[in-house]
């Protein structure tokens, strides 16, 4: 085991090879406010990636119902219950153990590994946590029950990743050009060690190629510039990829950088596990915060309480008006007054967006031509 | 006491005399000689062999480790037509693992020789760098493929339901080289020629290696090989060159690795032995 820093716990930490970061890393940022879970990123990722045989139940990108929606069945709950209670300092350091320094006798990575009947039922129970009791009608009595949020799931492409660390081949490797993890699929035997040791159950086996395969983030794409297909078929707008740089060499002009490291608003999930993962969430401003502290880390109050004051923080605003905007990844931002711009990293406009949308209002009445209007085409 | 250590002492010189009509346990795997190999694990060849019970460890010395010990050992005779040997593996089982699917793991078996037989032997551990190790590998779902599983997801889950395949559309033609080839479009590691992704014709596939993590097929397939379920587990016949050097004066080494899919053992997690000193019965 190789002594690594992991930023996202303040500390460094046991990992199984020695840190070596790519020279760029790619990273997102999900809103969880914004997502209405239609499923249309899944369904994207699904026709453009997983449609071979072997592959029907894969989702490589889903959207699960917290707290109740899973895809594996319970896989984040198993896991915590695994490695059991843990704590943060209160200056936001890890005390705990990661699933690195977790790891049972024999292993590399705590972990578990799901069996095929976990993945049958995705997001059940996601309408069971509506509220009301069972002598209302009810289906279930829950412990919460008035509360939910959508939460979208990719691979994490990890610094740390665990499914890396856990391949006994060497079978899983993380581009250094843009930190994106990836499975050799004339490598890879097939073993489930790193079913098993993603903690996010982000890889998956396919019974028809002996072989395990996960999400790409879209590489093909990514290597020239474009945002993964389920960036672009987002119809909340509730997502945007990029680049994430350490704390240390964060640029306010770097549209992630700022939303993770200049703002604090965007955090990793579950970063209590130590995988650093490069998916960063705006935690939901409705949810119980013990239940958001437990998933998000202990910067969660701050990052709520700063997306609230977006409405009044036209650059904070102003850059999530940037999601969703072009196909293309944005290097570099800017605001002028109320318009918010796109770059390419050489200065080059990329899009081009209003701060608030323009608001036409169309009379009921058309006084011009005497008639009422209606909406029928 | 002393009665007591008398009647072992008697029980032990009658057996080394041959007071039992078994025949003394074979301290090696001995191929014995023969026109042509049996390559049915249930041929009448095999019963008057001299089998070698090779007692298995844990692989617990490298990561992945396996920590429960579950197969005891393996029972192995070997025959040999002077160019090829035959090994057949025998092991109690109680449980047939040849479905693949998340969490489900193959039965399976290896013999592994050096590749070149020098009195200095690599590790048993699968060889060392510059000291390759030969493998022939057999797996429970590869045999099950061979026997005529159909290449589908029902056949691996009956009660699935598909909708589409892309590559099912009319407008290929079923067999055609544009529609296989965008089937393996949808297939990464079978387009990638692993040989772990099927469908498979042979359920062996020969390895080398270096040391663990290592493992990659050999540059051509030269075993081959059956597996059956038997009363008590699995029996197989592997077939394979017999290993340069070894003859009737010069022993060779071999080692065997079972796997119990039931166990979830895959890779590193296994059963196996250390090296076996490896015979040929000497020329008749």
């Amino acid at each position: 085991m190789a002594r690594v820093h992991n930023w996202q716990i303040g500390r460094d930490m046991s990992y199984w090879y020695p840190e070596a970061r790519p020279t760029r890393q790619f990273a997102a940022v999900f809103d969880t406010n914004k997502c209405i879970s239609c499923q249309t990123c899944t369904v994207a990722c699904k026709t453009t990636w997983t449609s071979g045989k072997g592959q029907e139940y894969m989702l490589w990108n889903n959207v699960e119902s917290k707290p109740y929606g899973f895809y594996p069945l319970a896989w984040d709950l198993k896991l915590l219950e695994k490695l059991g209670p843990q704590a943060w300092t209160p200056d936001g350091a890890y005390e705990g153990r990661t699933l690195f320094e977790a790891a049972e006798a024999g292993e590399r990575v705590l972990g578990w590994r799901p069996e095929d009947l976990d993945y049958a039922h995705p997001n059940v129970g996601e309408d069971d946590c509506a509220g009301g009791s069972i002598a209302t009608g009810a289906d279930l009595q829950l412990p919460h029950d008035k509360w939910f949020f959508y939460l979208a799931r990719i691979c994490n492409h990890c610094t740390y990743p665990g499914c890396l660390a856990s391949c006994p081949r060497a079978s899983i490797y993380k581009r250094p050009e843009d930190g994106i993890v990836l499975i050799d699929q004339e490598r890879c035997r097939g073993y489930q060690e790193c079913v098993k040791a993603c903690p996010y159950k982000k890889v998956f086996y396919n019974p028809m190629t002996g072989t395990s395969e996960k999400c790409i983030a879209c590489f093909p794409k990514f290597e020239q510039g474009l945002q993964p297909q389920c960036f672009v078929n987002c119809i909340g707008k509730i997502r945007f990829a990029g680049h994430v740089s350490t704390p240390a060499e964060a640029r306010e002009d770097n549209p992630i950088d700022y939303l993770v490291h200049v703002r604090k608003v965007a955090l990793p999930l579950y970063p209590q596990w130590g995988l650093e993962p490069n998916v960063y969430y705006v935690p939901p401003i409705h949810v119980p915060r013990p239940f958001l502290r437990q998933m998000f880390g202990p910067r969660l109050d701050a990052a709520i309480e700063t997306y609230r004051g977006a409405v009044d923080d036209p650059d904070l605003a102003g850059l999530f008006c940037l999601f969703g905007s072009t196909e293309r990844v944005v290097p570099r931002w800017k605001r002028t007054g109320d318009t918010v711009i796109g770059l390419e990293e050489d200065g080059t406009e990329i899009v081009r967006v209003p701060l608030r949308e323009p608001v036409f209002i169309r009379n009921a009445f058309d006084a011009a031509h005497g008639v009422v209007r209606t909406n029928t085409p | 006491m002393r009665a007591r250590r008398h009647a072992i002492w008697c029980a032990a010189l009658l057996a080394a005399c041959g007071g039992s009509s078994a025949p003394p346990p074979a301290t090696e795997v001995t191929a014995a000689r023969r026109t042509s190999l049996a390559e049915d694990p249930a041929a009448a060849e095999w019963a008057p062999l001299p089998e070698f019970r090779a007692a298995l460890l844990l692989q617990d010395m490298v990561e992945p480790r396996l920590l429960k010990a579950s197969t005891p050992d393996v029972r192995v005779r070997a025959m040999t037509d002077g160019r090829q040997v035959a090994f057949r593996l025998e092991w109690p089982d109680a449980t047939k693992n040849d479905l693949p699917g998340t969490g489900r793991f193959s039965d399976a078996c290896a013999v592994q020789v050096p590749a070149a037989n020098e009195p200095d032997v690599p590790a048993p551990q699968m060889g060392e760098p510059g000291r390759p190790v030969e493998i022939s590998y057999w797996r429970a779902f590869w045999q099950a493929t061979v026997d005529g599983r159909p290449d589908t997801i029902k056949a691996l889950f009956p009660g699935a339901a598909i909708d589409h395949y892309p590559f099912d559309a009319p407008a290929l033609a079923a067999g055609s080289p544009e529609q296989q080839a965008m089937a393996k479009r949808y297939a990464p590691a079978r387009a990638l020629d692993n040989a772990m992704a099927g469908p498979r014709a042979s359920p062996v596939q020969d390895l080398v290696a270096e040391g663990p993590s290592t493992l990659r097929p050999a540059p051509t397939q030269r075993s081959r090989g059956t597996g059956v379920r038997t009363a008590m587990g699995w029996a197989i016949v592997l077939v394979r060159p017999l290993p340069e050097g070894v003859s009737g004066r010069t022993r060779g080494q071999v080692a065997f690795a079972v796997w119990d899919g039931e166990g979830q053992e895959a890779g590193a997690r296994k059963m196996r032995t250390g090296w076996i000193p490896f015979a040929v019965e000497e020329g008749r």
